[in-house]
């Protein structure tokens, strides 16, 4: 059974009866007869603006001139055509479709069982270090680009076997258009990882990016923790995360004003360089939007630690932060009887023939080496227009 | 406050709990199993709960924070199951299970339709879950409570009764302190009275709809609680109930 035909630059396309997933605003459809495209449809007549934004967005290619190979996905789920209907009627827009199970979206990464569902073998803490790295790097990109992502969150980021990360809501991106001088703002928001200013109602910024960087590099590396997880000792009743970002209350910085839930991972698991970065940005950077780090920063500190990255020759996907002298996760299950990163059933037995090999090196080589040239231009660049 | 059901977990899920300081979702179905449920209605709604769980437990989003528990109201009462299993009266034990581990109970049709006392068990286990997340540090998103029904509540002889108006102040009250959000949805052949009972319980979220349409509904419940997670203003929901009551979605009007 197939359901809507609605038209591509012209052409016809029938979607799939059902979508892929649907919000509260929009639903994806799979195009009948085409896998490698998606159709995402308005609930509501989208208006003028949306119509206009997405014209505009059309004449513009972000990100392209990032060196890429085949194995890597654009890092953009960019939209590619409009979508209208017989009357010619704006409906919503086709991207290319990006999808699981090659796709997961970021919130599958904080959970060990989805981790050893959709990873298998592969994401260990080096893997999540990696996924932190392309996400800062790709954070980097967009505002080097005037791009703000502005609803940034752990669900509309997809992750791929190799580690590397996908924008999906593109529509939601808000950008000054640099040949019409139009201003198309960000109206979305999660409020999750919203900074206080922007629960607030103030508009999407770099800023509020940073903060939202922040959040999902910390929960990357504490293989799913929320900074502003844990409920205030002097709360009234309901206690949520939101709360806890308007107050500024985060165990990371101030431990002794929650109730941590006793599954928290320690956040010394952070290499140094990183855990000032987490701090300051949890501290004085809730508040003070000018503090918080930049992308670039945390590149430049995700970068350092992921040559030095230790692999635990005791238990298999135990890999940490060079600055500790013994395996953190070996300690917490020794302690707790709980494996971060191992299911019950998947520790070794002695003597058990051999070990899952170890996944193989994410980022190709010549490729490294090319973001690595890129990141250092965009740096100089930067630091140029400082 | 006090607790019938203590933070005391059985051993598959206290690794579950262990797991990650994810802000949690609990999420009720208090579903109707009274003997106007019998034949293929109640098979209707078995199948929908099965096919439902799976995309539960491919949903990696609503899996990280989504905790399922089943009231029913048939038979003799009202039951609390977690997962497949039903739960003793008074077992110390919460009904709570995490989405991923979620299994449905295989529900049968029978017996009277306790829809008050039902929605008392489901409001009491929500509070008492808050009280047990809190403890344990862990925060929550508002829950969600979906009542389903085909019928008018009765006492336990089978007799229709109005203690009903007692939960509608209580019921009130909750909501406006956002302590939940209640639907209240009225299938199969539910009468205009019927349809009264629920529109005073949810008078924002309640429905009547034809036939069982347990997977559209279940549907809804994921979607709601998606925005839930984002962080989502009211005016979201009430456009994602919208849709779901008009059982079609816009883009077709």
């Amino acid at each position: 059974m197939s359901g809507l035909t609605v038209f591509l630059d012209g052409k016809p396309v029938t979607l799939a009866e059902l979508p892929l997933k649907g919000g509260g605003q929009a639903a994806v459809f799979p195009v009948v007869g085409d896998d490698g495209i998606v159709v995402k449809l308005y609930r509501e007549p989208p208006g003028p603006e949306q119509e206009r934004r997405l014209m505009r967005m059309l004449t513009m290619s972000p990100l392209v001139t990032r060196p890429t190979d085949a194995s890597q996905p654009p890092e953009l789920a960019w939209p590619t055509a409009l979508a209208r209907g017989s009357q010619g009627e704006f409906l919503g827009y086709a991207m290319r479709r990006f999808g699981e199970p090659q796709h997961v979206q970021l919130i599958g990464l904080f959970t060990r069982a989805q981790r050893l569902k959709l990873f298998a073998d592969r994401a260990d803490w080096r893997f999540l270090l990696g996924v932190a790295w392309n996400l800062a790097f790709m954070t980097a990109r967009m505002h080097y680009d005037n791009l703000v992502i502005g609803d940034f969150s752990s669900s509309n980021v997809v992750v791929d076997a190799n580690g590397f990360v996908t924008f999906l809501d593109c529509d939601s991106i808000a950008f000054n258009d640099r040949v019409t001088g139009e201003l198309f703002p960000c109206l979305m928001h999660t409020t999750d990882y919203s900074s206080p200013e922007r629960q607030a109602g103030g508009p999407a910024t770099r800023a509020t990016d940073e903060f939202a960087l922040a959040v999902l590099v910390y929960q990357l590396l504490t293989a799913g923790n929320h900074p502003f997880g844990g409920v205030p000792h002097d709360s009234a009743s309901e206690s949520t995360v939101k709360d806890n970002i308007a107050a500024s209350c985060s165990y990371v910085v101030r431990p002794e004003r929650v109730v941590i839930p006793r599954g928290t991972i320690d956040p010394s698991v952070l290499p140094p360089e990183l855990l000032a970065l987490a701090r300051s940005a949890f501290g004085p950077g809730v508040h003070d939007p000018a503090t918080r780090p930049p992308a670039e920063a945390w590149l430049r500190a995700l970068d350092k630690e992921r040559a030095l990255v230790r692999v635990c020759p005791g238990r298999p996907l135990h890999a940490f932060g060079s600055h500790l002298t013994a395996c953190p996760w070996c300690a917490r299950a020794a302690l707790t009887g709980h494996d971060v990163f191992n299911g019950p059933a998947a520790v070794p037995v002695p003597g058990a023939p051999s070990q899952p090999p170890v996944p193989g090196e994410p980022w190709p080589t010549a490729l490294k080496v090319a973001l690595l040239i890129l990141v250092v231009v965009i740096l100089v660049v930067i630091a140029a227009n400082a | 406050m006090h607790s019938d059901y203590p933070p005391t977990l059985p051993a598959e899920y206290a690794d579950i709990e262990f797991e990650n300081n994810a802000q949690r979702l609990p999420l009720v179905l208090c579903l109707d199993i009274s003997s106007s449920m019998a034949g293929q209605p109640i098979q209707t709604l078995n199948n929908a709960l099965a096919e439902w769980t799976r995309e539960l437990h491919d949903d990696v989003s609503l899996s990280y924070s989504v905790e399922v528990a089943v009231v029913t109201f048939g038979g003799n009462g009202v039951a609390a199951w977690r997962g497949p299993q039903l739960l003793a009266p008074r077992a110390p034990v919460s009904p709570f299970v995490p989405a991923h581990m979620f299994r449905p109970p295989q529900l049968a049709a029978a017996g009277v339709t306790l829809m008050t006392e039902a929605l008392e068990l489901s409001m009491h286990i929500v509070a008492a879950r808050k009280a047990e997340l809190r403890a344990s540090g862990l925060q929550y998103y508002r829950p969600q409570i979906c009542l389903v029904t085909d019928g008018l509540p009765t006492d336990a002889t089978g007799h229709l009764t109005d203690s009903w108006h007692r939960l509608v102040p209580v019921l009130a009250d909750e909501q406006r302190a956002r302590r939940f959000r209640l639907y209240a949805i009225g299938v199969g052949g539910i009468t205009d009275r019927g349809e009264q009972v629920l529109q005073s319980f949810a008078p924002k979220f309640n429905a009547r709809l034809q036939g069982f349409p347990f997977r559209e509904l279940l549907q809804m419940m994921s979607a709601s609680a998606n925005a839930e997670q984002k962080g989502a203003g009211d005016e979201v929901f009430e456009k994602i109930f919208s849709q779901f009551k008009t059982q079609r979605p816009a883009w077709e009007s």
